[in-house]
Parts: C-alpha cells; structure tokens; sequence
C-alpha cells in the first residue's frame, strides 16, 4: 500500500542490520543512520528494528493505498503530505490516495543531513532473510527483492490503519541533543587501528588536524575522502582479514576510504582507524562534498558514546510511550 | 490530582531541567524537586489548561504539560504560528519540549493568533498561557 | 636492534572500533596449520558471552562483539592462553572441481600476470590448475572462499585501479592469494578466468555452498590464447 512514484531513486527497505552471517562473506548492511531509524520506529511504537525505506536521493515521492501512521526521520527534507507541509521528525496519519512528497534536504544551523527514513506502521512488510529485512545490494537478497526500488514498485506495511499509534507529536533530532563538532565542523570519534602506527607521524597529524572531504564516489559501499596523501612509513601486503563499517583503510594513493554499511566484510588494506560504532550515524548523514574532521578516543569514551546513544533511544522510548498512554486515558 | 497524573508529570520533569515544579489549584497543592534540575521554572500557579477566556474575547493556549515553548521547530527557522497568522483549530501554534519529546500545542478553536504571551525558550509550567488568539 | 626473539612470535590483538577484536596470527604467511588452529580457535572464542561471531579470515579471527566489554583485558588475556592451548582442528569436506575457461574474455589480466611473472600462459594455467586449494574462510561477499595453497610462482600485486566490476565465476589472483567471485562486483585482483557454479543460496542452511574444510580444485576446460 505504498506505492513508489519516483525512477532512480535509489532508495532501499533496510532495518538495523543482518548480524551473525559474517562467516559466510554477508556484510551487515542496514540503515546509515540507525539512529534515526530507531527513533522513527519508536514513535510509531514499532520494535527499533522494524523495517523503513531509507531515501538517499531527492525529490522522492510515494502514494499510500491504505491508511497508515508513519514518521520521517533523518534529513530535513521539507516533506508534504499531498499540499499540507510536514514537520520533520514526526508521526502523521497518511490516508488512502494521499501522496507524501519529499523535497532536497535543507541544512538547519550546522547540521546538515542526507539521508531521510520514511517508517511506517509495523514496519515495511518483507520477509526477513538470514536474521533480518536490510537490503543486501552484492548478494541480490534482502529488502524488497533485493535490489534498489523502481517506480511502480508497491510496498506493504505490517500494521495499516488508523488511530492504532496516535499521531501530532515527534522528537528532538539527536544531532541537536547530542552535536560533536570540531572548529563548526561535524566530527566522528576514531579508534586507532591495528596499522596506525605504520603511518608517518606527519600522516597521522594531518589526518587528525585535517578536514576531510567526501567526495563524489561516496556511497553505502564506502566513503572515498580527499584531503591530506597519508604516507606508510614501511607498507605491508596485508592478509585479508575481517573488518566492520567504520574502518578506515588507506589503499596506495594515500586517500582514506571509510568502510560503510554494504562494505565487504573482509578486506586487505591498512587501516588506520575505525570510527566508532556511536558515530557512525554521523556519518552516514554527511552529505556528498561536505567536510568532516576525526577526534582521537580512547575505548572508554567510544563505550560512553555508545551508551550516551542508547540512553537517548531509551529516554525517548519511554517518553513517547508516557504520552500514548496518557492520551489514551484522556481518549476514553 | 490523580496518582496516573503525578506519574506522567514526575517523569516529564525528570526528563527536563527545570529544578522545582509548584502546582496549585482549588484543594490540591503539589510541589515536585527535581534532584537533577536546574533552574525553577518560570510561570503562574494554573489550575488547569483548558483554554482561559481573557480581556477582549480573546481566548489563550495553555501548556498541557510543563516543559520548554517553543515557536518553531528545532530544525526551522521560521514559526510555526508569527502574530497574524489565521489558524485552524488544532493547528499547531507552536511546540512543547519535554526531553526528547516534542509535543504540538494546539489551537483550541479557529482564530488569528494576536500575541506570543512567553518567548522561544522558556521552561513552562502546566497550565500556562502561551499564545493569544483572537476567535473568528 | 633486535626487540626480544619471542615478541616476534605473538600474535597481535587490535580494535575495530568497539565492533570487534582482530586476532592475527604472527608472520605473514598462510599456513594451512596455522589456519587449522584458527578454526579451533573460532569455534572456541564463538562460545564466549561477549562474542557474537567468530570470523576467520586467512590465518586471522575477527571477533564481533554482542557486548562490547568495558575491560578488555579479560578478553585479550583469555584470547592468548586459548591460542596457546589451541589444537588444529582438521576440517575435512568435500572435495569440489569447477571447470575453468582460461584466457580471452573470461581472463582479461592473464596477460599481466604473464608479464609480471615471466611465465607462459601454458605455464600459468598448469600452474594454477594442478593444487587443491584448501577452503580457508569465506569473507568479501556472501559465499566467496579464501582459498590457501596458490603456487607463489604464480603471485601478482593487487591492481592499483581496481576494476569497477568484474561477473560471478571470475577466477582471480592478488598477491599471493587465488580466489572465484560468488557474484558481480568491483575487485582489484588479476582475472585469469572464469567458471560458473552457484556459491550461495540465502534459502538454503547453511546458505554458503563450500566452507571452512572444503578442497577447490580447477579442471581446465578450455584455454584462449
């Protein structure tokens, strides 16, 4: 009952991740903003790992063949449900034959977002293949049918219907509850890795004092940086070995690339660093052509990150939950 | 004051920095520390939040909740309800913060929105006037 | 100058963010005991409360964390005594052979492997279809094999440009490592064939086809010069 409007689009039905297939050469996949996934889900009081559709290209629009709640997370992207404008990080009753629009995504202050999560009711209705719904792109599996969505493709959400979750209420963007910035630019925490100390030390300066660019040939794959050529001290022909989203490889040429969700699970080039699991989200918001900087942390501020971002998730929860019950209570 | 009622409130203002909430009303007084607040909160003493004939026929928006006013969206610029804006009733004149939560404040009846009574920012109490409309 | 000779002998631990813990066996090479006891290793280190998965890569073991713990101490201290203690565990599968059409348009890098290594193509296709190649682990993409025991005669560096993409069925060198792509996708290793076989099945259980234990061998089918 949703009915994709827009070619091209890119867009892909992804959940929080595929976990435990990693032996047989399956890459996690999932959303590039879990965060915003997750809040999109519990405000609809969906599992966080419910199914949505991830909008990586814009405009994108979409027709509902049936009642549903949804909530748009992630980017700004000035949405409109048939000519009413949306606010953004919010729940909305779609009704049958109304066409949800969503424009290029406007910076707000210094944040500024790529990807918009459209999550629905339920959760998008796919079945779950090895553990979960992500579209896996290499292996043709996943999702809906495995692939990027067309025009005329037509998507089911497990839990239709009116008035099931309430609407008119949202959250405060954790960007603006939790911002990590260096000198106005966004940054992500970094944990070296096992080949940083193979860099010069004028290498490992510039990646930490630098802006990083990322450029065009960025995607779910991995995010290819320009700034500063990073010099091996001795280079090494590694053994492939397991790496995880975040990973920061430098191949020759001396331009890092930042493993991302449909990133091989195995690689061989030098890492220098990994960003850290609490910040991925970040990242994978950074728009193609901004700039980034890198912050040093130990493991202990990568766990307290990681917990700051789950205690977010779980404030939320409860908070939204609260307000559904009290609504309730009034309702009746 | 029912106990349901004093549990949404208590976890609202844990959820937020306002250090003291005082509620007053005909027999009933309740008065809730927040040990990990901040400021008191600013505002009247309200019995409750339905909407409160004032001076002129004009009609105000209460909170229904304590929380932060705001104008307009975190992620905007603009507000969602400026002075003179022509509103429907159950239009969002503006929000509530609460922690993470966002709540709408809604016009309780169509009308022309003719003043902004607390600014973009302030910690509210439950019950307080936020914005003055005229009816239609 | 030397660091004492025993430092030179231990594996090395190293963070992936806080996802996972990389275990490398030490040296450079890919022993196929060193892998044997990598998989006892895995099944053991996969047992552990804070480990979700344990992947073995070429004589290496990524540890996913469920949980990543606030000490890692334990962890690592625990990794080290299980290395120590770690028998090899002689998987033994099947033995799997896939024809191969080497050269022409299925190998387009033959010739540069025939340049950097000075051997005929005769020689290189002899060369690369007469081993068992030990499945050592799957990684890259669902149902790719790392494959051990490529003749080093045969080794080409990685390609500096990786090309962009390359069918399921390629059969590849990089480095010292031969490989068979499960499905299309961007590589940056030399493609000196090609054969067709299904790799993986998402509907099947397990959905890999070969694993840890199986044998690969190449069956010349045909070769274009």
């Amino acid at each position: 009952m949703i009915e994709i409007l827009s070619a091209s689009a890119l867009a892909t039905v992804q959940d929080l991740g595929r976990v435990g297939a990693l032996q047989w050469g399956v890459g996690t996949s999932g959303a590039m903003d879990p965060l915003a996934l997750a809040a999109g889900n519990l405000l609809l009081g969906n599992d966080a790992n419910a199914a949505a559709i991830e909008v990586p290209v814009f405009p994108f629009q979409v027709r509902f063949g049936a009642d549903l709640a949804i909530a748009l997370t992630g980017a700004d992207c000035a949405a409109r449900l048939d000519d009413v404008p949306l606010l953004p990080w919010w729940v909305v009753e779609a009704r049958v034959g109304q066409v949800l629009s969503l424009g290029v995504p406007r910076a707000a202050g210094h944040w500024r977002a790529s990807r918009a999560y459209l999550c629905v009711a339920g959760g998008v209705d796919v079945p779950a293949v090895l553990g979960s719904r992500s579209t896996q792109l290499r292996g043709a599996f996943g999702g809906h049918e495995g692939r990027a969505l067309r025009q005329g493709d037509v998507l089911c959400a497990a839990a239709p219907g009116i008035g099931r979750c309430g609407s008119g209420f949202g959250l405060l963007p954790p960007a603006l509850a939790m911002p990590l910035q260096l000198d106005g630019v966004p940054a992500m925490r970094v944990l070296p890795a096992a080949e940083y100390g193979h860099y010069t030390e004028a290498s490992r300066a510039a990646f930490w004092a630098g802006e990083w660019k990322i450029t065009a040939q960025s995607d779910r794959y991995g995010y290819r940086l320009a700034g500063a050529a990073l010099e091996a001290a001795n280079p090494v022909e590694m053994r492939s070995h397991g790496i995880v989203p975040g990973v920061i490889q430098v191949p020759p040429g001396g331009q890092p690339i930042v493993q991302m969700r449909d990133a091989q699970p195995s690689g061989g080039y030098p890492k220098l660093g990994t960003v850290i699991e609490a910040d991925l989200w970040r990242l994978g918001q950074a728009p193609i052509g901004s700039r980034v900087r890198f912050i040093e942390a130990t493991w202990d501020d990568a766990l307290d990150a990681r917990e700051q971002m789950h205690a977010w998730l779980a404030d939320a929860r409860r908070l939204v939950e609260l307000h559904r019950r009290q609504r309730a209570r009034s309702a009746s | 004051m029912n106990p349901d009622r004093i549990e949404t409130i208590s976890a609202w203002l844990a959820a937020t920095d306002i250090g003291l909430l005082e509620l007053r009303g005909p027999g009933t007084r309740l008065r809730l520390r927040n040990d990990g607040g901040g400021l008191p909160l600013r505002g009247e003493p309200i019995a409750d939040a339905s909407p409160a004939a004032a001076p002129g026929g004009s009609v105000t928006a209460n909170a229904a909740s304590v929380g932060v006013f705001l104008h307009r969206h975190p992620l905007r610029e603009t507000a969602l309800a400026p002075i003179g804006t022509r509103v429907v009733a159950g239009q969002p004149l503006g929000l509530l913060q609460v922690g993470a939560l966002l709540l709408p404040l809604c016009a309780p009846r169509a009308g022309t929105v003719t003043g902004l009574r607390v600014a973009h920012g302030t910690a509210v109490g439950y019950g307080t006037p936020l914005v003055e409309l005229a009816p239609l | 100058m030397n660091a004492l000779p025993s430092a030179a002998a231990q594996p090395s631990i190293s963070l992936l963010g806080t996802s996972a813990l990389l275990f490398e066996a030490p040296g450079h090479d890919m022993a196929l005991g060193t892998q044997q006891r990598i998989w006892a290793l895995a099944r053991e280190a996969g047992r552990w409360p804070e480990v979700r998965e344990a992947v073995p890569g070429m004589n290496n073991l990524m540890l996913s964390f469920a949980q990543p713990p606030r000490v890692l101490e334990d962890i690592e201290t625990r990794l080290r005594a299980a290395w120590a203690a770690a028998q090899p565990l002689p998987l033994e599968g099947r033995v799997v052979e896939l024809p191969v059409v080497y050269g022409g348009d299925a190998g387009p890098h033959l010739a540069d492997v025939v340049a950097h290594t000075g051997l005929s193509v005769d020689e290189i296709v002899e060369r690369h279809s007469t081993p068992l190649y030990p499945v050592y682990a799957l990684g890259s993409h669902p149902g790719y094999c790392y494959l051990g025991g490529m003749d080093p005669r045969l080794a080409t560096p990685r390609r500096k440009v990786p090309v962009l993409s390359i069918p399921g069925g390629a059969v590849s060198i990089g480095g010292a490592q031969t490989g068979v792509s499960a499905s299309t996708g961007p590589s940056g290793w030399n493609t000196i064939g090609s054969t067709s076989m299904h790799f993986f099945d998402p509907a099947q259980d397990p959905p890999a086809l070969l694993q840890p234990g199986d044998t690969l061998r190449f069956r010349v089918e045909k070769v274009i010069r």
